[in-house]
């Protein structure tokens, strides 16, 4: 009798790591898109009709994709569908964070900022972009405030949170030493918060990427969200794609892009993760 | 604020500086009393209530606290749980004011946390950002030191503890002793006056308690500081110092100082030696009155 221990596993080692389930799960799902495309386009509906109008398939996308490289068309929408993000996201974080750490800190100011925050929060951003365009115009300037908009919030109150939770003992820790208030914020208020500030810039990429489209749905003369409306009034699925597939990478990019630099920024924070997930203080 | 919830302090940079214009004294009640005895820490009526929040009117937590500690002794404070030993030392290090009384070291008034003082936290609080060697340099950064300056110092503090080649270590890879180690050490390279500690091995198990038992005395002997260890185990007081001091239940006073003359060095066997045991019967004697009295009183009051 053979021991079980000695019996060939179905699938390989090297094929049963996370990452490449997940990427045989997506490689799988596109080849369904594929077929299913393939299918469709025989059927008796679509006989009559050009089917190209409708869907795309995975093929025709990297085909245009590549028409649309060439002659410059897509870096031209991306280039400027890129300035807004970067425009409004930098500029979110550079007002969120200190704004957060104020809020969190100086109690009286918070009493007045609160209730704008959340009512600004809570404002559908769709409902406000169309006025932002009356107001500013067509161009780089309202869609990056727009973006601005989308992504502040996360990070504001990521950032209040952080410097709220920041734990009681290590501040005691400094105070018995008879650390001055400002060694205090930069020794440990600071460095303890850097996780959820991290995180609420991570979550503020995903707003920012909707709010990019958003916002070039509106009004735009250029970008992203404007080429995929503009052949989607056309009934060309093809170029409409290609650029939800382009938002889709650069927005996963970034997100893993900002997880790396939070591991390296605070490579106790994941430690610390685990250890609450176990359900143990860390205290 | 929209996410209240998962606030799990209310630390607030706005009393910070209440905290510490009290703690350096812009209004410094700082004087310096001659001191006739040879005392290093003095305590002197030390009184503390809290203010209830349930009633109206305060929980007197301890009253009339007085006792002597000379230099380079080792004492240690036992009592009830829940008796207040904790707040006496945070009080003793300047962390939370008291009501009434005065505390004396080297015949100045403590009003405010400092580097004369060491104190080891109950559970470790290192920085999980900061390496072993960036945690015990802590004390010295913040009064300004060079980080080379206080780095290699700390080489010194580092083999104290018996904790060289962990230089570079990150707090989450040590076990439990060795963290407290970093803690202790953190507490010593300030080179202070006093070292209070407060319960430092409580979260240990019951094996590295003993062995770090042993190693505090070793280094104690090595760098001869005045210690106050609070601590609920009696044996661990007794086997560490030179005298106990036992509170009663709250409102804490001192039952009874206990005077420990085992001879130095103590070898973990005098645990078992009938002179410890005598002496660890008599203080669980003490703490065991104080808890009844208090659990009687918690009976009459309905709270139990």
């Amino acid at each position: 009798m053979k021991s079980a221990a000695k019996k060939e596993p179905l699938v390989p080692a090297w094929l049963r790591s996370s990452r490449m389930i997940g990427a045989c799960s997506v490689i799988v799902g596109i080849g369904i898109w594929q077929l299913a495309y393939e299918g469709l386009a025989r059927t008796h509906y679509f006989k009559d009709y050009a089917i190209h109008h409708f869907l795309s398939s995975p093929l025709q996308v990297i085909l245009t994709f590549g028409e649309l490289y060439r002659s410059g068309e897509l870096l031209r929408h991306s280039y400027f569908s890129f300035l807004e993000f970067a425009y409004g996201f930098l500029l979110a974080i550079v007002v969120g964070i200190p704004i957060g750490f104020i809020m969190a800190t100086l109690k009286k100011i918070n009493y007045y900022l609160d209730p704008w925050v959340s009512c600004l929060y809570a404002t559908p951003l769709v409902a406000l972009a169309p006025i932002i365009m009356v107001w500013f115009g067509l161009g780089i300037v309202p869609n990056s405030l727009v973006v601005f908009l989308g992504a502040v919030f996360p990070i504001l109150l990521n950032t209040y949170t952080g410097i709220k939770s920041v734990r009681e003992n290590l501040v005691e820790v400094v105070r018995a030493f008879g650390g001055s208030p400002l060694q205090l914020f930069f020794k440990v208020m600071i460095p303890d918060a850097t996780p959820a500030i991290i995180t609420g810039i991570r979550l503020a990429v995903g707003r920012a990427v909707i709010s990019v489209v958003v916002a070039e749905l509106f009004g735009a003369e250029a970008g992203l969200g404007f080429m995929v409306y503009f052949y989607s009034q056309r009934f060309l699925p093809g170029p409409v794609f290609v650029g939800i597939v382009v938002l889709v990478v650069f927005g996963i990019l970034s997100f893993l892009a900002l997880e790396k630099i939070q591991g390296w920024l605070s490579p106790w924070y994941a430690y610390q993760l685990r250890r609450e997930a176990r359900g143990m203080e860390m205290e | 604020m929209l996410i209240q919830g998962r606030v799990r302090s209310d630390v607030t940079l706005t009393k910070l500086p209440i905290l510490y214009r009290r703690f350096t004294g812009t209004k410094t009640r700082g004087r310096t009393v001659m001191e006739t005895t040879a005392s290093k820490l003095a305590v002197q009526n030390l009184r503390k209530s809290f203010r209830s929040q349930r009633s109206e009117g305060s929980i007197q937590v301890f009253e009339g606290i007085s006792f002597e500690v000379h230099p380079s002794e080792f004492i240690s404070l036992v009592g009830p749980s829940g008796c207040g030993k904790t707040t006496f030392l945070r009080i003793l290090d300047g962390l939370i004011p008291h009501d009434d009384g005065e505390i004396l070291l080297d015949g100045k008034t403590v009003i405010k946390p400092g580097p004369d003082k060491g104190f080891v936290f109950q559970d470790s609080s290192l920085l999980p950002w900061r390496t072993v060697m960036d945690n015990i340099i802590l004390g010295l950064e913040l009064q300004g030191v060079d980080k080379r300056e206080a780095r290699k110092k700390a080489e010194r503090y580092i083999a104290l503890v018996g904790l060289a080649g962990f230089e570079h270590h990150y707090p989450h890879e040590l076990s439990g002793g060795m963290q407290q180690r970093v803690n202790l050490a953190r507490a010593l390279i300030v080179d202070p006056q006093v070292l209070l500690m407060d319960e430092p091995f409580a979260s240990l198990d019951a094996q590295t308690r003993e062995i770090m038992q042993a190693e505090l005395l070793k280094m104690w002997n090595q760098t001869k500081k005045t210690v106050i260890f609070v601590t609920h185990q009696i044996e661990e007081a007794i086997y560490l110092s030179d005298r106990v001091v036992v509170f009663s239940a709250r409102p804490a006073r001192i039952r009874e100082i206990v005077k420990v003359a085992i001879p130095r060095p103590r070898s973990l066997s005098v645990k078992r030696s009938k002179e410890f045991l005598d002496l660890a019967d008599h203080v669980w004697g003490i703490i065991q009155e104080e808890v009844l009295k208090s659990m009687g009183r918690e009976r009459e009051e309905g709270v139990w």
